[in-house]
């Protein structure tokens, strides 16, 4: 059994990034605001789809090269070429990541404002929740079938990630993974100073008693549809990144299940605290490695168990524990906003 | 001057008439009772004012607006609150931030805004000092870092008072205001409500059981059965009103 240490640590920390995201932008929808969504894998997709409609359709153009049928009998001949672009020309593989970045961002945020906006004018959030599960599942039905988008259920692949032009291939996940846990880090700083300001007190407001916060002279409505698109921002970044860590797309990916292990991650960590999603984040990416080296090391004993459904089993034997036993999480939300307290106690 | 006018208000729910052409009209500065046998409408009359109820015809005026069919958090805007029968705070935020939401136009109060401090924080310390006024007057101060879970029956209703002053209402409407209120405190904020009309001119309407206390300070009232204005006037009138003693008093 041999382990590759300093790559093992690149990939959890990579994940970790990806996931923080992931956790925060829930956390700030549910944990802090009560906007109940279950289609946080529409928005990472969103993110991924994206991404795979730049790289091959973008790309080439800021390259400069003709535009090859990324699908079909041109397939093989289309990833050599994006391979070939981001490996050889780094400032285009930048400039069509940032612009990957904005589109994905623009569209994510636009189907989550435009929906929840809809939605939420109606009587129930819940009706909200299940449009959005529905709409992540409809979504990745919609891109198997219909081969244009992402080659059907063969997927993408070379969707670089944008250092892939460094020779070196650990200094490139190295660049990589910073660049990620540096968007992460910002998503943080944002979340945990819009919680601890007068925004964030209207949230937490408009989650506890929202008809009461509306006889309050608050616009709720507005108010929920500004953190969906806040949220949805943050899953589609976090999509992109993911479709470029993995290096393809492939909508088996963009299942049910992810949306569910966000949940697991903000609920262990604590809703309404953006440590506690980062915690959570963390604790759940080292469960996701270590039972899928598990799984590997089994297999390569030769035994028929496979560990990997067992993840799934003690994801929701975490969140069964968790509600039942810790409610509020690892680590609790501070019940006050603003330092106008510490203010007013001395 | 009228400040607030409701015009021939009708409101079914599911084929039941709970409010069948009730029009009144309270002067800015007055401070009116609202009473009638249960069921009667008072609270429903209460919600259609405070727009937290969708009205099926008739009018709402407001300090020369008509809310008719404006949203609870419009009516707000336009300076009326209102307060509920059960204590309705947000409980697991503190006494402090429970007074602080009300307040109009916070700056901090956009996501734009609200990380970058320096936009919004002179202003939540001057809240913060109008809001110890607040709590100080409602005798909270001292509690103003709790969840507002811990604190006691009457301090809920004390401090959704002050939650409601915070927005700076030229209106309140309250519903029981002493329900559930040791009777000292229940005096206590009916005083509370008299000294706010003296200082600030706030008009009040107001639904309450314990007619004792309620028609010692009120200086009209109005009575409701069965979803219509059955009587109005000052307390006396109201009092010695044989038709109200049938059917409030049952003799």
């Amino acid at each position: 059994m041999n382990i590759d240490l300093v790559g093992t640590v690149i990939a959890l920390l990579t994940f970790f990034g990806i996931s923080a995201l992931m956790a925060l932008s829930l956390n700030l929808e549910y944990g802090v605001a009560g906007v109940p969504n279950f289609g946080q894998v529409l928005f990472v997709s969103i993110g991924a789809y994206t991404a795979g409609i730049t790289y091959t359709r973008l790309l080439p153009l800021l390259a400069g090269q003709p535009f090859l049928e990324p699908c079909g009998s041109s397939l093989a001949q289309a990833v050599q070429m994006r391979t070939g672009i981001m490996q050889t020309m780094p400032g285009v593989g930048l400039i069509n990541f940032v612009v990957t970045l904005l589109i994905s961002a623009l569209v994510g945020g636009a189907v989550g404002y435009g929906i929840s906006y809809i939605m939420l004018r109606l009587k129930q959030e819940w009706f909200l929740a299940l449009v959005l599960l529905v709409g992540g599942e409809i979504l990745r039905i919609v891109v198997q079938g219909y081969a244009p988008i992402e080659c059907a259920s063969s997927g993408l692949s070379g969707i670089a990630q944008p250092f892939s032009f460094i020779g070196d291939a650990r200094t490139a996940s190295i660049a990589f993974m910073v660049l990620i846990l540096i968007i992460a880090g910002l998503a943080f700083l944002y979340s945990e100073r819009l919680v601890r300001s007068p925004y964030g007190r209207l949230l937490k407001a408009v989650r506890e008693n929202d008809p009461v916060a509306r006889s309050l002279g608050k616009n709720v409505t507005r108010v929920r549809a500004q953190v969906m698109l806040i949220g949805s921002i943050m899953a589609a970044v976090a999509g992109v990144l993911f479709a470029l860590n993995e290096g393809f797309v492939s909508t088996n990916d963009y299942v049910v299940g992810l949306t569910l292990e966000v949940w697991v991650m903000v609920v262990l960590g604590g809703l309404g605290n953006s440590r506690g999603a980062l915690l959570g984040a963390f604790l759940i990416t080292i469960l996701n490695r270590v039972t899928a080296v598990v799984a590997i090391q089994l297999n390569m004993l030769g035994t028929d168990l496979e560990f990997n459904y067992f993840r799934y089993i003690l994801l929701g034997v975490i969140l069964l524990l968790m509600l039942l036993y810790r409610p509020k999480g690892l680590l609790p939300e501070r019940a006050q906003s603003t330092d106008a307290h510490e203010q007013m106690g001395r | 001057m009228t400040m607030l006018q409701a015009v021939n208000v009708i409101k079914d729910f599911d084929g039941l008439r709970a409010l069948d052409g009730v029009s009144i009209d309270v002067a800015q500065g007055a401070i009116i009772g609202l009473i009638g046998p249960n069921g009667s409408g008072k609270s429903t009359l209460l919600n259609v004012i405070a727009r937290t109820t969708e009205i099926t015809s008739g009018k709402i005026m407001f300090d020369g607006h008509d809310l008719t069919r404006a949203s609870a958090d419009v009516a707000f805007q336009h300076g009326l609150a209102r307060g509920y029968q059960d204590p309705s705070l947000f409980f697991q935020m503190t006494v402090l931030d429970n007074a602080l939401l009300p307040i109009k136009e916070q700056r901090g109060e956009h996501p734009w805004y609200a990380p970058w401090r320096r936009f919004w924080t002179q202003q939540e310390g001057g809240n913060a000092s109008n809001a110890a006024e607040v709590l100080k007057r409602v005798k909270l101060d001292q509690h103003f870092n709790k969840p507002a879970s811990d604190l006691s029956g009457g301090q809920m209703k004390l401090l959704e008072m002050g939650r409601s002053l915070m927005g700076a209402p030229k209106m309140l409407l309250l519903d029981e205001p002493t329900a559930g209120v040791a009777p000292a405190l229940a005096y206590e904020i009916f005083e509370q409500i008299a000294a706010l009309r003296r200082e600030t001119g706030m008009t009040f309407l107001i639904v309450e059981h314990r007619l004792e206390i309620l028609f010692d300070f009120v200086d009209s009232l109005y009575v409701l059965h069965m979803g219509k204005v059955l009587a109005q006037g000052t307390p006396d009138e109201i009092s010695r009103n044989s038709e109200v003693r049938e059917v409030y008093f049952g003799d």
